[in-house]
């Protein structure tokens, strides 16, 4: 076996365990997203229901007591201090409902993530499929041009790649976003 | 009579929260599922204001704006843009397509219903 060859099977076996592990591992987290993903809708559904029925039940539950205290006279105070109360459970509705709004914002993101891991994927094969072509590699000269073609393509996809995942979601926060009126 | 909004997202609970905030302030709202469901949808039923996202499958939310805006009972009807798109460059395109505003998710729905309010009263 001469030095060359042994640098072909090296560099062969080099790319193809690149490929093999890191689709192994991308795999793993293509399907731990697609659990999360399964988890969060899940998750909102459950949250949206027990939301609207906790807010239908504060509804019912103050239309009640209006009808009670109307046959009483309450003090300025205490009736002002229902008003406190009445208000407080409107604003804290209106912030449950900005941050049950997650779902859509993660939903996005990972979506994005998963594009990019099966690009990735395509990378890895393409690794590959090199790795074969190294067989035939008979030289030095071979190789240093193979490995070229290697980059080559690796910069082309990885280019593809960024341009057709360009990423929606710039939310840092759970904020409200901005209003503008044209 | 209540005025009606058609709100397109293909997110179910973001079109959940879009309806319960404005039901509460006394709109009537049709959901749609997409871009194209959204037209169909504009196509069948009067609609006061067209509320749409912009990233979803079919049809996005600016091919949706076009789309109306060459309808002539759609010329004049606001539409908000409602999306998790911030950039200046996307906001242009809304405009030129001929949005009537853009909002950026996540929206505090006192914040919607001002807007709404001041768009079709």
């Amino acid at each position: 076996m001469t030095s060359e060859t042994l640098h072909v099977a090296e560099l062969r076996s080099l790319l193809q365990e690149l490929a093999s592990n890191g689709e192994s591992h991308l795999a793993e987290v293509e399907a731990d997203l697609s659990q999360t993903t399964t988890l969060l809708a899940e998750a909102i559904e459950k949250l949206g229901v027990s939301f609207f029925a906790i807010h239908n039940a504060v509804l019912a539950q103050q239309k009640a007591l209006d009808v009670m205290l109307s046959a009483q006279n309450l003090s300025e105070t205490e009736a002002g201090q229902l008003e406190i109360y009445r208000q407080k459970i409107a604003d804290e509705v209106g912030t449950a409902v900005t941050g049950l709004q997650f779902q859509d914002l993660t939903a996005q993101l990972i979506t994005r993530i998963i594009k990019r891991i099966a690009g990735l994927k395509e990378l890895l094969t393409s690794l590959d499929e090199y790795g074969d072509t190294l067989n035939h590699a008979s030289s030095n000269e071979d190789i240093a041009k193979l490995l070229e073609s290697i980059n080559q393509t690796l910069r082309f996809k990885s280019n593809v790649l960024t341009t057709e995942s360009r990423k929606s979601v710039s939310q840092q926060d759970m904020d409200s976003g901005d209003i503008e009126l044209f | 009579m209540a005025k009606t909004i058609l709100a397109v997202d293909d997110s179910g609970s973001l079109r959940q929260m879009v309806a319960f905030s404005l039901n509460a302030a006394g709109y009537q709202v049709i959901e749609a599922v997409d871009g194209q469901d959204g037209l169909n949808k504009a196509r069948t039923q009067v609609v006061d204001l067209v509320l749409t996202d912009q990233n979803m499958p079919n049809m996005d939310g600016l091919t949706l704006i076009k789309s109306l805006r060459a309808m002539e009972s759609y010329k004049t009807v606001p539409i908000l843009m409602l999306t998790t798109e911030s950039s200046d460059e996307m906001k242009a395109q809304g405009r030129a397509a001929g949005a009537t505003g853009w909002l950026v998710k996540p929206f505090d729905p006192k914040r919607l219903i001002d807007v709404v309010k001041k768009v079709i009263g």
